[in-house]
């Protein structure tokens, strides 16, 4: 008789943990839940909410036009597959001067010519994309050249020390040519 | 158990197949059911911010005549913000919902802008970015959890989502192997309620199941092909087809201005152009020139294969059409993984076809729940000697936890 | 301390939004000295091949020695040119790569 219920004792607390052990994998459930403030966060940095980026870099007179530049991420490069390492920054023209300028180019270092100008900004004049490719080997103390193209052909240059422009990618730089 | 089915011969094979079909799920059930149900969601979401916000709404008046062009839809956005940037239009592929409009504003903020398509009135504006519809899709698919991390390209999520395609499909398989002539469920279907949990559950899981074959059976192979295609994206195999390098325009076919940008083609024209030269192209997405260097994109829905979209590349300038891809023009590759998505999230048809999706998403997901719950009745309400024995076949079978 | 922990996850979380569309679309091209030519392999991140596009072996000063397009292996072939150039892949305005002849590795 006693020893029926300490058996049965045993079975209960046996099949507590043969209940629960199967309701465990409920735990990957906690990756959204705490995964949302952040999506929400870069949702409205995609969306602009925040403003030109996380952080803005400046703007400057840039012939007759101006431009405001910023940094999509306070943070280095980003391995894009074989394309290699990519930083994301953000422009914005002027509102006078968006239906003057047909382009605005980016690279590392100053361009040879306006074919090799670098990678030019996509989407609307008051918001930007670029990805910049930054190669292993660019030097930390490089400049960021934008070269601005008129619908006249006219061509401006503007010019950020890279030190300005994005902090984080110097240091990513420095990290990885210390290897 | 049920004497139905574990009498009967060869009951040796049957009971393994049982074993197989109660394993397959159990370990996982709550992710399992976490992932229909966030999914089911995910399929009418856009369906329920329609129900809460009424400015989505098509809301057609009384004398509705035809609906606006995309070039009336550009002016009415001039005339609320002066110099606003019209980046994308999106026509109501059903007719009850509003047109929308994404806007970057000079201050550099963007909106998504709701317009009835009928009047011009602009009914209401989310910030762009974050949304409900994008949210739920985003926990559904990929659990949050970001892409390109450096670890995979693809988000980890992703592959722990779409992974959960293998045991659904086998628990199909396995469940009709051990519901010996399960086709007879079709013509005497029995659900009773009057003989407690377990059997009440039981006869809903056989039922529900039989009726969703063709349903989990598209869900669990489009899971498995997200699966392949996250797996063919890290290997850098291309969807697009190995020669499709991106169209731009030349720099020396676009004319020089000295008052500005020079007079392109408006949407309404580039749209013609398209039409001039397709048959059946019903424009529906529009995104504008995204760099001076850049094209039209006109989506439309292909009327012989809805599954896919058809897009053409519009020179601004010249009017030429510099891309074409019509359904046959589409390599194999990338018509699987656009019909396969349609397939997943069947946004192909209309709305009908979305409650359809939903219904069947949400039996799925009591599938899930109801076959935890004949697991745990059968295993802890039963006879001590039946749970000696199901521990003893489990450790046999290779306990999967 | 929390921000800042908070900051870094958020920095991480690139591209969430996109599951479709953003399979990014950037060029990339690697050349190699063989004997006696030239090499070089092309290509975007998506996986896409370059065939068809242009690239352009072209001086120091300027001037375009050679322009080639990329074969069905998405590979070009230069002959040696003696001084300084760089190699441009074209893709269309702003779709640019360079290669400095100094970064061209014997193989």
């Amino acid at each position: 008789m006693s020893t029926s219920v300490a058996m049965q004792k045993n079975h209960k607390t046996h099949s507590r943990w043969f209940r629960w052990r199967f309701h465990l994998s409920g735990l990957l459930i906690l990756i959204p839940v705490v995964l949302t403030p952040f999506y929400i966060e870069l949702m409205s940095l995609f969306g602009g909410a925040n403003g030109l980026g996380e952080r803005v870099v400046g703007t400057q007179q840039v012939g007759p036009w101006t431009i405001t530049l910023a940094e999509q991420f306070e943070r280095g490069p980003k391995l894009d597959g074989p394309a290699g390492y990519m930083k994301t920054f953000n422009g914005a023209l002027c509102q006078e001067c968006a239906e003057q300028v047909k382009a605005v180019y980016m690279r590392l270092g100053k361009p040879r010519s306006l074919r090799t100008a670098g990678v030019i900004g996509f989407g609307s004049p008051y918001h930007m994309t670029f990805s910049m490719p930054v190669p292993e080997n660019s030097a930390s103390d490089a400049d960021l050249w934008l070269t601005l193209e008129g619908w006249d052909g006219a061509l401006h240059h503007a010019q950020w020390s890279l030190a300005e422009a994005s902090p984080a990618t110097v240091q990513f730089l420095q990290q990885l040519q210390e290897k | 158990m049920n004497p139905n089915i574990e009498a009967k011969a060869p009951r040796k094979r049957t009971q393994w197949w049982f074993l197989l079909h109660s394993w397959l799920a159990m370990p996982i059930w709550l992710f399992l059911f976490f992932v229909c149900l966030t999914g089911t969601i995910a399929t009418v979401s856009q369906e329920i911010i329609w129900l809460f916000d009424s400015s989505v709404r098509a809301n057609p008046p009384a004398d509705a005549g035809k609906m606006l062009s995309f070039d009336e839809v550009i002016e009415v956005i001039e005339r609320d913000a002066p110099g606003a940037y019209v980046e994308k239009i999106t026509r109501p592929v059903k007719s009850q919902f509003a047109l929308t409009a994404e806007i970057s504003y000079p201050d550099s903020t963007s909106e998504n802008v709701f317009i009835n398509p009928y009047t011009g009135e602009i009914q209401g504006r989310a910030a762009s970015g974050f949304n409900f519809r994008q949210f739920v899709r985003a926990i559904h698919g990929w659990l949050l959890i970001p892409f390109n991390t450096g670890f995979t390209r693809y988000s980890l999520g992703w592959y722990m989502v779409s992974i959960l395609g293998i045991p659904l499909l086998l628990s199909l398989i396995t469940g009709l192997v051990v519901y010996k002539k399960f086709w007879r469920g079709f013509l005497q279907p029995r659900l009773r309620f009057n003989r407690g949990a377990r059997v009440f559950w039981g006869d809903f899981h056989r039922l529900a199941g039989i009726w969703s074959i063709p349903f989990i059976f598209i869900i669990s192979v489009t899971s498995i092909w997200f699966l392949i295609q996250g797996l063919l994206f890290e290997a850098g195999v291309p969807f697009n087809g190995v020669s499709q390098a991106p169209v731009y325009v030349a720099r020396d076919e676009i004319p020089t201005s000295e008052q500005g940008r020079p007079p392109l083609l408006s949407a309404d024209q580039a749209i013609a152009q398209v039409n001039a030269l397709y048959d059946n192209v019903e424009a529906q997405v529009l995104h504008l020139p995204s760099t001076a260097f850049g094209h039209y994109r006109i989506l439309g829905r292909s009327q012989a294969f809805p599954l896919v979209h058809e897009s053409f590349l519009v020179n601004p300038y010249s009017g030429a059409i510099d891309e074409a891809m019509r359904v046959t023009d589409q390599p194999g590759l990338m018509l699987t993984r656009l019909s396969m998505r349609a397939l997943h999230t069947g946004d192909f048809v209309g709305l009908t076809l979305k409650l359809v999706y939903f219904l069947f998403g949400v039996l799925l997901t009591m599938m899930v729940f109801s076959g935890m719950r004949i697991w745990t009745t059968r295993t802890f309400k039963s006879t001590k000697a039946a749970i000696r024995q199901k521990t003893a076949r489990a450790n046999l079978a290779g306990d999967p936890t | 301390m929390l921000n800042s922990v908070y900051r870094r996850v958020a920095l991480v979380t690139l591209v969430a939004a996109w599951s479709q569309v953003a399979l990014a679309h950037f060029p990339f091209v690697e050349c190699t000295k063989e004997t006696p030519d030239i090499v070089c392999l092309g290509g975007f991140s998506d996986g896409s091949s370059a065939q068809g596009v242009t690239i352009d072996l072209i001086s120091y000063d300027e001037e375009i020695i050679a322009s080639k397009t990329f074969d069905d292996h998405s590979r070009v072939q230069f002959e040696p040119y003696d001084g300084e150039f760089y190699i441009l892949l074209d893709a269309g305005p702003g779709h640019t790569v360079e290669v400095d002849w100094n970064e061209i590795s014997a193989r």
